[in-house]
């Protein structure tokens, strides 16, 4: 059999959904890594092969040209694309700065430029085709598994 | 010596928290420029926390990290109550620590084993691991495991826990899970002995003169008690700030300090280094040789300090779980809705301070120095000797017949150990984007 090729990526957050997720692995990781292999994860590997992966798993809100071109890429080279956590299925709570006020949109304005960032964070389905969601503020255990098991 | 001229790059360092660049110019066999950059989006917490229920800020905060959530909230948490004069109980108090053990037992073990492992057994990643150092393996998720079943006993979760508030804790730990829980503990401390003797058998050495900073608690448990240096200097939480000074690094999306106007350490070393004598007794007792080595001017102790950290948070974890009877208990409430105040804790990575200006219950500024942001310039100072080493060591040498391929090798070998080097701090990238700016309003 051969494995499926796994792809994590973390655009603009705090990694907290992939942070969890290594927890999950204390439990799965072995049973796991039979099906799979991690073939770009930075939090882990060095690698940086990100061409015809089976399953993307990504984390974060879309901010920057940057993460735009990231994920438009991650998905012209994946079969499935799972958007794992809310920042991913939502833009919030990473994409904060979508709420401010006036006042506190003026205060950013020069970062937001200096920085080449988006005007507007987006969730990853504002910006791709998406087709699954894990949601949860870090990533619900259980649906994790569910849903990840369901493509390996 | 090298003679050539060398430019190495590295664009976004693996195997750390969050993302960052370094470039290194090496001209005529010098070592130039060393731009470590980090790159992270910002996320504008600075702006975000402004007019928000003083309350709710912890929950939002702990946000700014995934990995140490748990210390943003419990720094966040402290400096709420003591703006707000909010008296804890000593239950919260344990309770605390306990969480706060819990962060340490997971988020040393993910460093060590996930980030740090693979460069000792000369592997790309700890996944390949799985195979060829089963024991390691099993070990490493078994510590983990138990770090975060603690977390969800204690705090509801190991990353964005729900129950640490203001005043308290909203629900106590589950009586009938407590034994199973202090059995983990002590079942893993084998491993963890393991994990100690393989840093303290560890030969990377990079050694440089520099300033340690870090709390002073009376039982290592991360919380109360006044800040210590290695040159001598004895501060009060509450006035750290003044002692610091921040300096803009260009190109960074990142704030760096200063202590003094020098450079400095905070994190696992500097605690071992200014602090073993309050480590838990069970700890000092199997880990006697291991403690000889501090105190450590080697940064690569930082990692032996982090092993003997879980060790201690096991420790002190099982003696608190087996003496407290917890008993439900209300939160304590503020005495005033108005004030400023600092919370000052020792995150994973080192000292974390919180300073808040609260008006009728909102918060109207908050300031953060972060541990990754203070180890910065440091880490810097470190990279750039480590460079200076490989080019001064004649065995480097490419020789004139393979001048191209020995080139490369030495960009290799000076890849290889920066990032070493770099690891070994343990930086957080994704918190050190955090309060750039001073907001004083
Ligand atoms: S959803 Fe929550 S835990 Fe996940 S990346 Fe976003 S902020 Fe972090």
């Amino acid at each position: 059999m051969t494995k499926k090729r796994v792809g994590i990526f973390s655009l603009t957050c705090d990694e907290g959904c992939s942070i969890y997720m290594i927890e999950i692995f204390n439990q799965k990781l072995l049973p796991w890594l039979t099906k799979m292999e991690i073939v770009h994860f930075m939090s882990v590997s060095d690698k940086r092969d990100f061409k015809d992966l089976d399953i993307a798993l990504i984390e974060g809100t879309v901010s920057s040209e940057r993460d735009k071109r990231e994920v438009e890429e991650i998905r012209r080279q994946s079969k499935i694309l799972i958007a794992m956590g809310n920042c991913a299925m939502t833009a919030l709570p990473s994409g904060q700065r979508n709420n401010f006020d006036a006042e506190k949109k003026a205060d950013i304005q020069k970062d937001v430029d200096a920085y080449n960032l988006l005007p507007k964070c987006l969730a990853l389905k504002d910006v791709v085709k998406v087709d699954d969601n894990i949601a949860g503020c870090p990533i619900d255990e259980k649906k994790f598994i569910e849903i990840f098991e369901k493509y390996l | 010596m090298h003679s050539c001229d060398l430019n190495v790059s590295i664009n976004k360092l693996s195997k750390i928290e969050g993302h960052a660049d370094l470039d290194i110019e090496i001209r005529d066999g010098k070592v130039g420029k060393v731009d470590l950059r980090v790159v992270e989006n910002k996320r504008f917490y600075e702006q975000e926390v402004k007019g928000k229920p003083a309350m709710a800020v912890p929950q939002l905060v702990s946000h700014i990290c995934g990995t140490c959530s748990i210390a943003h909230l419990t720094a966040c948490t402290e400096a709420v109550e003591k703006t707000l004069g909010v008296q804890i109980s000593p239950q919260t108090l344990i309770l605390r620590k306990l969480t706060m053990y819990s962060l340490m037992i997971r988020d040393h073990a993910l460093h060590l084993y996930f980030f740090v492992a693979p460069d000792l057994f000369g592997v790309d990643s700890a996944l390949d691991l799985a195979e060829s150092q089963k024991e390691l393996v099993h070990d490493a998720l078994h510590i983990k495991e138990a770090g975060n079943n603690l977390s969800t006993l204690i705090a509801g979760r190991s990353v964005h826990a729900m129950f640490e508030q203001v005043g308290g804790f909203a629900k106590i730990p589950d009586e009938t899970k407590i034994p199973a829980m202090i059995e983990e503990l002590k079942s893993i401390r084998a491993a963890v002995i393991r994990l100690c003797d393989i840093f303290l058998n560890c030969d990377w050495v990079l050694k440089r003169k520099t300033n340690f900073v870090a709390i002073a608690t009376k039982d290592f448990s991360y919380l109360e008690g006044v800040i210590k240096t290695s040159a001598g200097e004895v501060i009060n939480e509450e006035n750290y700030w003044d002692h610091l000074h921040s300096v803009v690094i260009p190109y960074s999306q990142a704030a760096a300090f200063e202590f003094e106007g020098k450079e400095y350490m905070v994190g696992a070393l500097a605690r071992l280094n200014l602090n073993k004598e309050a480590l838990h007794a069970d700890t000092k007792r199997d880990l006697a040789k291991h403690l000889a080595v501090f105190p450590s001017d080697n940064i690569y102790h930082n990692n032996l300090a982090q092993a003997i950290e879980i060790l201690h948070s096991i420790d002190h974890s099982i003696e608190l779980l087996s003496t407290t009877k917890f008993k439900k208990e209300e939160l304590a409430k503020p005495a005033r809705m108005t004030g400023e105040g600092v919370g000052v804790i020792e995150a994973p990575r080192g000292t974390l301070y919180y300073w808040l200006g609260i008006d009728e219950g909102k918060v109207r500024y908050a300031n953060l120095v972060i541990p990754t942001a203070q180890n910065l310039i440091n880490m810097r100072s470190d990279v750039r000797e480590a460079v200076v080493e490989i080019c001064a060591d004649p065995s480097a040498s490419s020789g004139q017949a393979a001048a191209e391929q020995g080139q490369k090798l030495w960009e290799e070998k000076i890849k290889k150990e920066v990032e070493k080097i770099i690891r070994a701090y343990d930086p957080c990238m994704s918190c050190a984007s955090h309060f750039l700016r001073i907001n004083w309003v």
